[in-house]
């Protein structure tokens, strides 16, 4: 109850204050360079990862990102950077 | 990413991760803070990656609980670079070497060339030179230009006239031209001795002829002193007169001579510099102490470096200031008149003949103004003053009309 309530709050006032939702909520912050590159910021580690196929961990739910000859440009802990050619990308509740 | 250079400094390691749960081990790296890029999968089982060198142990440790396999199979990078480098050095380093014993070798005398002189000359100048430091197998850069050289030569060695040095590559060249004194003309012709110029006679000393004057006498410029012309007056027999008519004659000097002088001299402390020259960069190699002198001489000698026979535009330089200090120097007008004298004489010992001697001297004026002596003096000069006078055609006809001593004088001579 008490967590719906502040989640609900911080909605509230994200959207009176005009403020960032990646930042006030915790959501993943998707970047795309056409089907070239896909910048994530916000995830939670990396679940699985071949050249097809990269399966990030969010703070609820995942990402999967499928496509062609997949290579990780930078990670780090809260940034990942992918290269290759990209075909779609689905959100998976968890 | 930002700072792929800054990674390039540190070193660059590839990894290679084999083994189920390779994905785990990339989280577990990120947690611990280690930036790591360019990650791709090789097969079905096999991740590579690359991360920063610095970062090397900390991958170790996070790899130990990884049941598969770590590899590091390449390094890139500034600290791989000077690896490289260090192994390969011992190429440097003969390179330089190489560099460094050609420089050398292209600094020192391998030849020295003497063209123009006979065995003995070249000898001698050989020997001299050695003296100077230009020997084979010394450094060009030790001796002097050849200017320098050239002076020295000349000063040094007698009967050389002119000697032409010249350096090209690591060879000295040498043209010498000798002197060749010419030989003295053994047959003489009939002559007479006459007077150089005016004169008292003082002694006669007639090897052959027939004396014309005596002692005491004064002659003229051009007077029959010996006559060449022997025998009675019917037999006349011409001869080369031969002799030596010792007369005084006379000097006048006029010398001036300050009372006080001020002069530069060295007062033989000095410092040396070395250094490198490149156009207008200047390297100093060797003696980086300052001189403190309020006065000095400044000498400079440039040597230009050559390397294979081709002057390098680098050249070395050695300075030398020597302190040199103002002196002042004052006589009293007594000392100065002496001095002045002495002056006077010299200049005039360095005109007469050697065997001339300086009978005596007297003061004809002496005047003192604006600080300085000034002298008249006469000097009375003992030398021998016979001249050879060919005897022509004419001559002998008034020879036989006249007595010899009664020789007319002849002033246009």
């Amino acid at each position: 109850m008490a967590k719906k309530w502040g989640e609900q709050m911080r909605s509230w006032l994200t959207k009176s204050l005009n403020l960032p939702e990646d930042v006030m909520m915790d959501l993943p912050r998707i970047t795309m360079i056409g089907q070239l590159h896909i910048y994530i910021e916000n995830h939670r580690g990396l679940l699985a990862f071949s050249d097809k196929e990269v399966r990030l961990m969010l703070t609820k739910g995942q990402l999967l990102i499928k496509g062609q000859s997949f290579t990780i440009k930078t990670i780090l802990p809260e940034e990942i950077l992918i290269e290759g050619k990209i075909e779609k990308f689905v959100y998976l509740d968890g | 990413m930002n700072n792929q250079w800054l990674a390039f400094f540190q070193g660059i390691i590839f990894v290679k991760v084999q083994g189920q749960g390779a994905e785990r081990l990339i989280n577990r790296l990120l947690r611990s803070g280690i930036p790591i890029w360019n990650v791709s999968k090789q097969g079905e089982q096999a991740i590579l990656f690359s991360c920063s060198l610095q970062h090397i142990h900390k991958v170790r440790r996070a790899a130990r609980t990884f049941e598969g396999d770590l590899h590091f199979y390449r390094g890139e990078g500034f600290p791989f670079l000077l690896k490289r480098l260090w192994r390969s050095s011992g190429f440097l380093v003969g390179a330089a070497a190489f560099l460094v014993v050609v420089l050398l070798l292209s600094n020192i005398v391998w030849r020295i060339d003497i063209g123009g002189a006979s065995p003995k000359m070249e000898h001698q100048i050989r020997k001299e030179l050695a003296g100077m430091g230009i020997e084979k197998g010394k450094f060009i850069f030790s001796a002097d230009d050849p200017e320098t050289v050239q002076h020295k030569l000349l000063n040094r060695i007698e009967g050389l006239t002119w000697v032409g040095v010249e350096v090209r590559g690591s060879t000295f060249h040498f043209r010498v031209v000798e002197k060749t004194a010419p030989k003295e003309k053994k047959v003489k012709g009939p002559r007479h001795l006459v007077a150089a110029k005016e004169a008292v006679i003082a002694k006669l000393f007639v090897k052959k002829g027939q004396a014309a004057v005596k002692r005491d006498q004064f002659v003229h410029k051009g007077q029959l002193l010996v006559s060449g012309f022997i025998g009675t007056e019917d037999r006349l027999k011409e001869v080369a007169a031969d002799g030596e008519v010792w007369a005084e004659t006379w000097y006048k000097a006029k010398v001036e001579m300050p009372v006080s002088t001020e002069f530069q001299v060295l007062t033989g402390r000095q410092v040396k510099k070395h250094r490198l020259e490149a156009g207008s960069f200047k390297l100093p190699v060797w003696g980086f102490k300052n001189h403190s002198f309020a006065d000095y001489k400044k000498d400079e000698q440039l040597h230009s470096i050559s390397f294979l026979g081709m002057k390098l535009p680098v050249s070395y330089a050695e300075t030398t200031y020597y302190e040199s200090k103002q002196t002042s120097r004052s006589y009293t007008e007594k000392e100065a008149e002496l001095r002045a004298l002495d002056i006077a004489r010299g200049d005039l010992e360095a005109k007469l003949p050697e065997k001339a001697e300086i009978r005596g001297e007297k003061i004809l004026q002496r005047q003192f103004t604006n600080g300085k002596v000034k002298l008249s003096i006469h000097f009375q000069v003992l030398e021998n003053i016979a001249v050879e006078k060919p005897i022509t055609q004419g001559d002998k006809k008034n020879a036989r009309r006249k007595k010899h001593n009664e020789y007319p004088a002849r002033k246009s001579e």
